[in-house]
Order: C-alpha cells, then structure tokens, then sequence
C-alpha cells in the first residue's frame, strides 16, 4: 500500500498522468451501461462530482467489487494506468453532476508486450478456445487461467512427445469413463464427479457440452468401468495441420516450449 | 339442425384457440401462453370491482441487487419467483408460504459483462428450468428445488455473456438464449433436452462461412458480430415453429468493421421447433449502428388484415418501432411507432424499409432519438382479444453518441462508442403506456407517466390493464378507455412483470417490485433524482376481499 500512495504522489505531480486517464477511463469505464461520459452514471454509480477516498478508488479500480459488475482491472490496466484513471475519477470530485465535458476522442494506448508466442502457438491457441465451433478443446479443459475443467489437466503432457499428445488425445479412455446406467433406461458415458451428502454427481459425456447430472443412488442401477467414449466426434474437421498447432500450443503452455510441430510429428499420416 | 351443428363446431373452435391463447388458473409460462399474449381470461377482478383490491400476501426475497426483474409462474397453486444471483423460490400462490428454495452458487468473479439480474423461469414435466448469471441452464425438481442438471452452455468469462431471460420449453426441449451483445461474441440459440439437459440443436445467429447470409459480415467480423438472443421468444404449436427477436451487431456504434446487412442481427427469426432449422428471417434493421435490438418479445395473432385473416408476429424493436410479419412466410405486412421521439430513422416504406438513417459518426458528437435505452425497454406489452388492441409502453428520450473506432477482443465490450442522455426536441422526457391497433398502429388512448415505464404490462377479460412506474406505484387502468382505476404503493420501483392467477376459486395479481437495471442506471443523467430511488424486491399479490363469513357454508 505504501508503495501505492508514493505512485500515487509521483503520477499526481505528473499532468501527462491525468490525460491518460481521461483517455483510459473513456475507453473502459464510460462504456456501454456503465460509469458514463465523464462519470454521468450508467449502470455503474455517478463518479463525477462526489468525493471518494483515493486508496478506495484503487481497491476497487484494482481489485473490483465481488458479487457486482464492478470488474477487476489489476491484469487488464497496468498499475500506472490504473493510477491514472484513479487520478481522474478524483479530478472530477468538483465537476458539476450533471454537466460532463464532450467525450474525448479514444486513442489506442501502447501495452508493453511480454514474449510473444509463435504465430503456430498463437494459432493453437485460437483454435483451442473457438467457440464458434460447435465443439472445442476449451470448453472441457482449462488451460492458461482459460476454459472449464471437466477433463484432465492437460499441463501435465509436458514432458510428451507431440506423437504420444496425440495418441493421448485419440485413444479410449477406460480408466477414467465409466458407463452410468440408469433406471429410467438410459445410459451414458460418465466421469464420477461426487459423491456426498447421498447423492451422485456425474458429468454426461454424450453431447458436448457436458452435462452434470444429480442423481440419488436410488436412480442409478450401476456405474460401470470402461466406456468406449472417445474424442473422436469433437475432432471432426480437425486435420493433421490443426492438430500440430494444438500440440504446439499445449506444449508452450505447460512446459514454455515453443519449439514448432509439424504436421509429420503428430504421427497422423 | 344443421346450424346448431356448425355452432357448437365454431364454439369448440374458439374454445380451443382461446385456451391456447390465454391463461386461466395458472400463469405457467414467462409470456403467460406460448402466443406471448399476457393475457388472462380471469374476470373475477374487472373494471368495476379492481379498485376494492386489497393486499393478500408479500414475499420478500432478501435479493436486491440489480432490480427484481422477474417474471413470477405459477403452476397448479405453487409460484415460482426468481431473483438476481438466481435464486429461486417455490410459494403457496395462495399463502405465500415458502415450499422451497434453490439458491444458486453463483461465481464470486463476475465481471463487467455480467448482470446479476434475472428475468423468470419456465416450468415443464416436473422441472423448473432457469439460466444463469454465469451462462448455465439448470434444471431443478418442481416439488423439492433439488437440482438435477447442470449444464456450462459457454465460459462466460471468454464469451462476455450470460442468461437473463426465462428459458421457453417447448415439447421437451428448454430453449434458451445468451446476452452478449455488446461484447465481442457470436451469438445463438441453443435446445437441451428437458430431461437429460443434453444438447438438441443450436442455431448461430451470424451465419459461419459457407452458410448463407455469411456474406453479410466483413472479413473476421462475424466471429465478434454479438446477435444476443437475450429475451423469451414464442411458439406457435400448430406450425411447429420458435419465433425468436435477434439483438444488435457489435460494435453497438462503430460499423466500419462489418459492413454488410449483419445478418441475422435485429431480425426476428422463425425456426422449426425440432431442429433449430432456420424457416425464415426478417431483418428489421439491416446494419445496425444504434444498438437497436429486435430481441423483445414476439406476440403471435391471427387478425384481419384487409378483409383476409393472417397468422402474423407483432415484434416492437428497441428503435421504436412495431413490426407486423406474415409468422408463416416472413412476409412485411406493417409497421408503426411506439414513440414520437425517433429520428434515426425518417419512417418506414411501405415494403418496411429503413428512410433516411441517421447514423452516429466516429469521433464526432450527435444528436439522435431515442436513446440506447430504447423507444421502448424489454419489458413486455399484452394483447387482449377483448379490445382486440395491444398495449405497450413507450420512452421519450435522446443522446448525444459519439462513435469510436474500436477493435474487438473477444468476450471483452465492443460498444464501439459512448452516449449522454438528452431531452427530447419536443419538450420533456418521459414514458407512456398506449392501446393500439397492433396492424394499423392507429392510438386509442395514452397514459402519459413522468418516468419511463419500465414494467411489464398485463391484460385481462376484465377489462383491466396492470402496470406498475419507477416511482413505486402498481397501477390499474381501464382497458378501453385508459382512466386511472386503482392503484398501490409498493415502496419500490417497478421492473418486472405482473401477472395473474387463480386458487381455490379466487382470482389473485402479482407483482414484483425492486428498482433497478440497466436502464434504470442511467435515468439519473435524465432525471438526478432518480438516483435516490430505493431499490427493493418483494413480491406484491393483491385479490379482492373475501366476503364476510357471516353466511352460513363459508364458515365451516
């Protein structure tokens, strides 16, 4: 916090600072429904013409609002932005509630770039998360902070050759999906998620997405071991091209890895 | 003989058409029918007794962020009210004794493109179904609230979108959309199976590549075009079609990415109900750059047009203006505004045509009616056979929009530019609740309100029309004439939708009442001191007294 407020103190002093922050808050804080042309109020509440604390507004510009729509910009604004636009939020303490200046004009603003990936990775990556394939790898692993994990944590395929990645990803996996059977007749590919307060959940692999199910005991005849589920209907339309850049990316991601894959190395010929 | 025949004939027509049509005891679904009419044929509560209504019973939810903006069901005698953070509760409708309640476990982490809000949910085969704030559907036990499945339909944190509206089931599928469109997003629609929650159908409301109407987007734009689903559509069971209204193209203000038609964004879509085929689309507004979505609430009628009986869809868009299609062909037949206030636009062609578009301009302020907020809100109006006149509200408002040059991140905002709320050009802002011929637009009557009306409206054979005001005040008006019959202070703005029922033989109306929303957020720019107005959210259930027990069997 104290090196906070001595940011705090430096970015006050500095009235290139403030205009940033103006350009900052018109572009994330002023959209759509939210804090409005100069802190107006949307949906978000009125900033312009109310006092806040500073080391307030830098917790919830920051950190955001739990439970609200308030967002937290610590990853998405650098800390000298978030700075700025805090010094901005104060500046308007003494406008007029209901009298905003004319919007400025919105300007991109530089981001330091960290190391970037290779164009192969980057293209793994996109197609890793394409939701508007009817089905994708994201939506049932989670990787880099992304995606929802149902199936495994594919970090741990570091150490593997693109080669074994994809028998990974081709093969049955028995040891991990079972067969429910239920009494209403129905059966389906299942991972066991839980099984607590005398209940069964399980996760219905039949169509993508999954689905989790609550079952009581009483609903359930068996779960069998060894379904012959398999990716196999989720991969159409995925070539070997694809899939190299799959393996590229899953590589760089769990072991930093950006060596290239190519389409030969995925064994798929 | 023979004329007694063809009576009970045409009897037993109308009697099936009207059952379909209207709700009686129960109100089971988020339009009251599948026809979205809001329209009960209870008569017990009418034009000359209403203003002897008294409170029955209040249910206080304990949930008031963001407005309650639901819209209560009730099935054989239970209700079922949802709130923000979804949170569902199962009611005596006669007591308002709580049977159960659900509360979902809702992520900590929601961010700016989520709304905690929640608008209703549907109920079907011993299910209660509802979407969530972080972009599930879930399907609860209608007699215990336990849950029986769960299903992601998208990361709301890569998709920037989640579920508000009530789901619409329909032969054993739960239809649902998705928000989202104003991020970065590729909406659709998608079907679970009632029972298993798996998946049916999906339907893309930007065509991919290779589909027709691709051709309609530039470049890579189609991949963050938004086309949200955000509201409840409607079905027509004898066509076995899903109509469905179609949200704005992102960037909301900024269309130099997507040049094109956008299709099928502010369209209204008709879909076969079970394969999620697209039968036909009418684009009311080709290359949107106002944010003026055509997702409200699609009200199926048959009336005459020109002497011959149609089957048409009545869709009032977020411009302000109705839209009146042929429901099986697609076909324009009219359409008419719903506020004075609309410069966007000049007007409409006789083919339904956009005159002489207004359009924003990047960097550069300028001065169009109506505001974002809409020529109307989502909140939904009601047909009643009786009048045979529909009965929506409308806003008149404006802005100063600038447009911004803007590149899409996915699921992150893409509104491509900011607004200010103005005053209209012809004197003071405010709201309107309206009876209209719904194909000609030809006005009845007007109720002039101070505000914008932000509640659903309610129609009944009794010739009452319910709304409720942001001010607090749940009202009663005379279907044919307007006046001002009754009305109840329920200490909280109005958000939702009323509705009606009956148990045990006594009529009873609901209300939620709980300021808040989106546009409610943004009154105060209008108006400063709605930004006092106190938030809330209980539910309000008025019948008329019970006679006095003094005659004999009552007493037992």
């Amino acid at each position: 916090m104290i090196a906070w407020v001595l940011l705090l103190a430096q970015s006050a002093a500095n009235p290139a600072g403030m205009s940033a922050g103006e350009r900052i808050f018109a572009q994330n804080c002023s959209v759509g429904y939210c804090h409005g042309i100069a802190g107006a109020a949307g949906r978000g509440p009125r900033l312009r013409g109310r006092t806040f604390e500073e080391g307030y507004l830098l917790r919830v510009t920051r950190d955001g609002i739990p439970r609200s729509a308030m967002p937290a910009w610590k990853g998405r604004l650098s800390d000298q932005e978030i700075l700025a636009v805090v010094q901005y939020i104060v500046s308007l303490r003494d406008a007029a509630p209901g009298d905003p200046a004319p919007a400025p004009a919105a300007e991109i603003i530089s981001t330091a770039t960290a190391q970037a990936p290779t164009t192969q990775i980057q293209r793994g990556a996109a197609l890793f998360f394409d939701s508007t394939r009817d089905a994708y790898c994201g939506a049932c692993h989670a990787l880099d902070g992304r995606g929802i994990a149902v199936g495994p944590d594919l970090t741990k395929l570091a150490n593997e050759t693109p080669r074994e990645i994809v028998a990974a990803v081709e093969k049955r996996q028995p040891e991990r999906v079972a067969t429910a059977h239920i009494k209403d007749g129905d059966s389906f590919p299942a991972l066991v998620v839980s099984r607590e307060s005398g209940m069964v959940r399980l996760l219905d692999l039949t169509t993508f997405p999954p689905v989790l199910r609550t079952l009581e005991p009483a609903e359930i005849e068996s779960i069998a071991p060894r379904a012959e589920w398999t990716h196999e209907t989720f991969l159409k339309g995925i070539g070997p091209g694809q899939m190299a850049d799959l393996v590229s990316y899953i590589r760089w991601i769990a072991a930093g890895d950006s060596r290239p894959v190519s389409a030969a190395d995925t064994g798929l010929f | 003989m023979r004329s007694t025949f063809s009576t009970l004939w045409l009897a037993a027509f109308i009697c099936c058409i009207e059952v379909f049509a209207q709700t009686a005891e129960d109100w089971p679904s988020y339009g009251g029918t599948p026809n979205a009419w809001r329209y009960s044929n209870l008569d017990q509560i009418n034009s000359g007794n209403v203003n002897q209504l008294v409170a029955a019973w209040a249910f206080q939810t304990g949930v008031a962020d963001g407005g309650f903006q639901t819209t209560p069901i009730v099935v054989d005698g239970v209700m079922y009210i949802s709130t923000s953070w979804n949170r569902v509760f199962a009611v005596d409708a006669e007591t308002g004794r709580e049977i159960w309640h659900y509360f979902y476990p809702a992520p900590r982490e929601i961010g700016i493109g989520s709304s905690p809000w929640n608008r209703g949910v549907a109920a079907a085969g011993g299910r209660i179904f509802m979407g969530t704030v972080d972009n599930h559907v879930v399907a609860l036990d209608q007699k215990t609230g336990r849950e029986l499945w769960n299903v992601t339909v998208e990361d709301f944190r890569q998709c920037g979108c989640n579920i508000t509206a009530a789901p619409l089931v329909v032969k054993g599928k739960v239809i649902t959309g998705v928000t989202g469109g104003d991020s970065a997003h590729r909406g659709y629609l998608t079907a679970f199976d009632a029972v298993t929650g798996r998946r049916l159908w999906r339907f893309w409301t930007i065509p991919g590549p290779g589909e027709p109407g691709h051709e309609t987007w530039e470049g890579d734009s189609w991949r963050f075009g938004g086309g949200s689903t955000w509201m409840t559509g409607s079905y027509d069971a004898d066509l076995n079609v899903v109509y469905w209204g179609v949200g704005n193209p992102a960037a909301d203000f900024y269309g130099d990415q997507r040049h094109g038609d956008n299709l099928y964004t502010d369209s209204i879509i008709a879909l076969d109900a079970d394969t999620g085929n697209l039968k036909w689309h009418y684009q009311e507004v080709p290359h949107d750059v106002w944010d003026f979505d055509a997702a409200y609430e699609c009200v199926l009628l048959d009336l005459a047009v020109r002497g011959q009986v149609r089957k048409v869809v009545l869709n009032v868009n977020k411009g302000g203006y109705a839209f009146v299609v042929d429901r099986i062909t697609g076909e324009f037949i009219s359409g008419w505004p719903v506020a004075r206030n609309l410069t966007w636009i000049k007007g409409l062609d006789d083919r339904g045509r956009l005159l002489d578009r207004n359009e924003p301009q990047v960097d550069k302020s300028k001065f169009i009616c109506p505001s974002i907020g809409g020529g109307r809100s989502w909140n939904q109006g009601t047909f009643s056979p009786r009048t045979g006149w529909f009965y929506t509200t409308g806003i008149e408002w404006c802005q100063d929009v600038t447009a911004h040059k803007e590149d899409a991140k996915e699921g992150k905002d893409f509104f491509g530019g900011v607004f200010r709320l103005r005053p209209p050009p012809d004197g003071n802002p405010g709201g309107h609740l309206d009876a209209y011929d719904p194909i000609t637009g030809k006005k009845f009557w007007t109720y002039a309100s101070k505000y914008p009306l932000l509640a659903s409206v309610l129609a009944t054979a009794g010739d009452v029309v319910f709304t409720g005001d942001p001010q607090g005040q749940f009202f009663a008006l005379h279907a044919k004439t307007g006046e001002k019959l009754w009305d109840f202070q329920t200490g909280s703005g109005n958000r939702g939708s009323p509705i009606t029922y009956s148990v045990k033989g006594r009529q009873y109306v609901a209300t939620p009442s709980g300021w808040g929303s989106a546009v409610a957020g943004v009154l105060p720019q209008l108006w400063p001191e709605t930004e006092t107005f106190r938030g809330g959210s209980t539910l309000y259930v008025f019948a008329l007294p019970r006679p006095p027990a003094s005659s004999g069997s009552a007493a037992k």
